[in-house]
């Protein structure tokens, strides 16, 4: 095996523009997979983000997101009353009733207005998002006309600057602190006071309840308790599932997206190195026949030429990752379908995405690369020796 | 023109790999005269938007709505000729996943208000007539196979609809006169809505036409102007700009599909390339012989970018006809709700096959310079 592969590779080499351009042909598939990948992934990396598995989201059963839900007032010491409901360093239950709206602000790049959703929280909300830790000036006020904005919101929105007056709702409220989430979707989004964002929007209820469970574990015989309570007519779900949720619309689309791009472009791909590896064998015929006529198996051959294709493969699919890679990070925004605001997200490329690129790109030489391979094995001894 | 047939004559010295190096630049055309239809369907509602159109929404932002007072006072503004409303329902046919759009209408301004919106006459009459009738775009018809007079029940999706079922039966079957409306949608009668809403009375926004384009800015400014600080404050834009503005929340589509498809172009690029250089190899002594006739290294490098151009733009044409086959709206059945129509036009299909030539001159260009730089001595002296 060692000489056949020393062979394939040094052969590879001495034809290293034809290789080359091959191993570009796939890079670039593989970039882009890599990249439409990394959309989808950040996408859904910011939602799953703002669910905790300490945390249970209420919502008025039948629900399927926030803006279509209602949780009335009564409700709310119901539901703190609950054993499961962790308590703070108080004594006061930590839930939280919450408000998503959406108002409209000017973006920062071109100015036109685009939604952004307002999220109206109880004093508990910032105990119970424990990811959420301020990077400039400190927690809104409640009573106070006072409104906390997420980092990722402060860049793509104007006048969210920490300190400006923001106008919406026949108000003016001042921005006293900018918030992180760990990249969560939290981060797209301004936070005031509930109880002053519902006579602002005309609500005359909540949405929905967070509530910090005393314990992960602690959620099934929350969920019992709740359903066996006439006056909650509303449904507990864990705050990362419901979140895991939320992705699925859009999430799906852009990974649909991705593979039509990617299986489209990979043919083409698949093609170049059909060519490269069919004018291979073309060339090395008369090598192919002394190495048959020397005793190799046809096996040996078609696995030694199979193997030149995924080699060359992956040098592309390694190209391909590099060339993606500083798409890493950056930052964008697509709208979410369910709240029908934008939502700041990171291209997010995971050490499984890279690997998912370079076993792509070995399928993408394997395909290019059996033909020929088969073909190689197939040449008549006797007729490949006498070629010149 | 008397090297044609030389130039056909190289492309078939192998034909496996012209076929292979034509599908893959076919593909690349494929996919590039898609991307582009994508973008064209979102500028074409933009560009099909009336000018006599104004959007009126309230200004925190649009999923929250005005009273239906809102409407005489700006029939009363001068300069407008003519007001309809419509709220979105949003309501869930089957399964969640079934989405269009459903809009509660003002029939009778609204039709008058969207000529877009083609009914027969008798059509017309039976929606007028039955409150609880509807009329669907004959694309969303079809998505569900939906015959005139047929029941199809919506639940509704947001609270303020109650939670009662609601059942319509289709009284039209209504087509898109332009891009300006999509023939995905379903439209209703808004008082059946309403009767059953808390609060009642409730538009989400109000379509206005203006006499004179011109004045449309004052127009505007006067609408808005009225209910300033009251507790319903409105957001007055043209058709075109309101329109925009959905497309521009699908995030950066210009950006994504364009360097998708320069990805598409150079990664074609580099088949094209390779095979060409192979081409030219194979025949070094073919070429060097040529030369020693006489032929000019410039015809020699024509003949390389003519078998370049000839490979890409077969190619091409096949992708750009295929595309124009494949993707259009009604053999897809996508669309609706907030992606408009798209289908790949005539346009389209010329830029894609312009960039196939770009495609197959550019990857021809180095190959054919190597064959005209040629040293006839030395490629002769190789045994290829």
């Amino acid at each position: 095996m060692g000489l056949i592969s020393n062979y394939n590779l040094r052969s590879m080499i001495v034809r290293k523009s034809t290789a080359a351009m091959t191993a570009m042909g796939i890079a670039m598939v593989v970039a882009v997979f890599i990249m439409t990948m990394a959309i989808a992934q950040g996408f859904r990396g910011a939602l799953v983000a703002s669910g905790s598995n300490d945390n249970a989201i209420l919502l008025r059963k039948g629900a399927t997101s926030e803006t279509v839900s209602a949780v009335l007032r009564p409700q709310l010491p119901l539901i703190e009353a609950h054993p499961q409901v962790a308590r703070g360093d108080d004594g006061k239950p930590l839930a939280s009733p919450e408000l998503v709206v959406i108002i409209s602000l000017p973006r920062v790049s071109d100015g036109h207005p685009a939604n952004v959703p307002l999220r109206g929280v109880g004093p508990r909300a910032f105990a119970i998002r424990d990811t959420l830790k301020f990077v400039e000036g400190r927690r809104l006020t409640p009573g106070m006309r006072e409104i906390n904005v997420g980092k990722a919101a402060v860049g793509r929105f104007q006048g969210l600057a920490l300190g400006s007056d923001v106008r919406f709702a026949n108000a003016t409220w001042k921005v006293v602190g900018v918030f992180t989430a760990d990249d969560a979707s939290f981060e797209s989004e301004v936070w005031g006071d509930v109880d002053l964002m519902m006579p602002a929007f005309q609500r005359d209820g909540y949405q929905s309840v967070t509530v910090k469970l005393v314990d992960p574990s602690a959620f099934d015989s929350f969920q019992a308790a709740v359903a066996t309570d006439p006056r909650l007519d509303l449904k507990p779900e864990r705050e990362r599932e419901y979140y895991e949720g939320q992705s699925a619309t859009t999430g799906t689309l852009i990974r649909v997206f991705a593979t039509f791009v990617t299986a489209i472009l990979s043919i083409g791909a698949v093609f170049g190195a059909m060519n490269t590896m069919y004018a291979a064998v073309a060339y090395r015929t008369r090598e192919i026949g002394t190495l048959r006529a020397l005793g190799f198996s046809r096996v040996r051959i078609v696995t030694a030429f199979l193997a030149e294709s995924v080699a060359l493969a992956i040098v592309g699919g390694v190209i391909g990752c590099v060339i993606a890679l500083p798409v890493h990070g950056l930052s964008t925004g697509a709208m979410n379908m369910t709240s029908f605001s934008e939502l700041a997200f990171k291209f997010r490329i995971t050490p499984g995405l890279l690997l998912g690129g370079l076993i792509f790109s070995a399928l993408m030489g394997a395909a290019g690369g059996l033909l020929p391979a088969i073909r190689a094995a197939r040449i008549p001894v006797a007729r490949a020796l006498r070629e010149i | 023109m008397k090297f044609i047939g030389l130039i056909f004559k190289s492309a078939r010295r192998s034909k496996r790999r012209t076929a292979l190096t034509m599908i893959s630049v076919a593909l690349a055309v494929f996919l590039f005269a898609a991307l582009r239809s994508v973008l064209d369907g979102f500028a074409a509602v933009s560009a099909a938007s009336s000018a006599q159109r104004l959007v009126t929404i309230r200004s925190t932002s649009m999923i929250f709505s005005m009273p239906t007072s809102h409407t005489e006072a700006i029939r009363s503004t001068a300069g407008v000729t003519d007001v309809t409303w419509a709220n979105w329902f949003g309501g869930i046919y089957k399964d969640p996943k079934n989405f269009f759009g459903q809009f509660a209408v003002d029939p009778e301004s609204y039709l008058r208000m969207y000529p877009e919106v083609i009914l027969t006459p008798e059509e017309k009459e039976a929606f007028l007539a039955d409150r609880t009738g509807c009329i669907v775009g004959d694309g969303l018809a079809k998505k569900y196979g939906w015959q005139l007079g047929d029941r199809v029940v919506l639940q509704p999706g947001i609270p303020v609809y109650g939670s009662l079922d609601y059942p319509f039966t289709i009284r039209g079957i209504y087509k898109a006169g332009s891009s300006a409306v999509d023939n995905q949608s379903m439209l209703f009668h808004w008082k059946y809505a309403d009767e059953r809403s808390s609060p009642q009375g409730q538009v989400g926004w109000v379509v206005t036409r203006v006499a004179d384009p011109e004045q449309a800015t004052q127009v505007i400014a006067a609408i808005d102007q009225r209910f300033a600080n009251s507790p319903y404050e409105t957001k007055t834009e043209t058709e075109q700009a309101f329109s925009a503005q959905f497309a521009s929340m699908l995030g950066n589509l210009n950006l994504l599909l364009g360097s998708v498809a320069l990805a598409v172009v150079l990664s074609t690029l580099f088949v094209a390339g390779n095979t060409m250089a192979m081409s030219v190899r194979e025949r070094t002594t073919e070429i060097a012989v040529m030369r020693t006739l006489g032929f000019r290294a410039l015809t020699i490098f024509l003949l390389v970018v003519g078998e370049g151009l000839l490979v890409a733009v077969v190619g091409g044409a096949m992708g750009a006809a295929l595309a124009r086959v494949v993707v259009n709206a009604e053999f897809l059945g996508l669309a609706g709700g907030f992606i408009p129509l798209f289908g790949v036009n005539n346009w389209n299909v010329v830029v894609g096959i312009g960039l196939s030539v770009l495609i197959g001159v550019l990857a021809a260009v180095i190959p054919a310079t190597m064959a005209s730089r040629l040293r006839i001595v030395d490629a002769l002296r190789r045994v290829a």
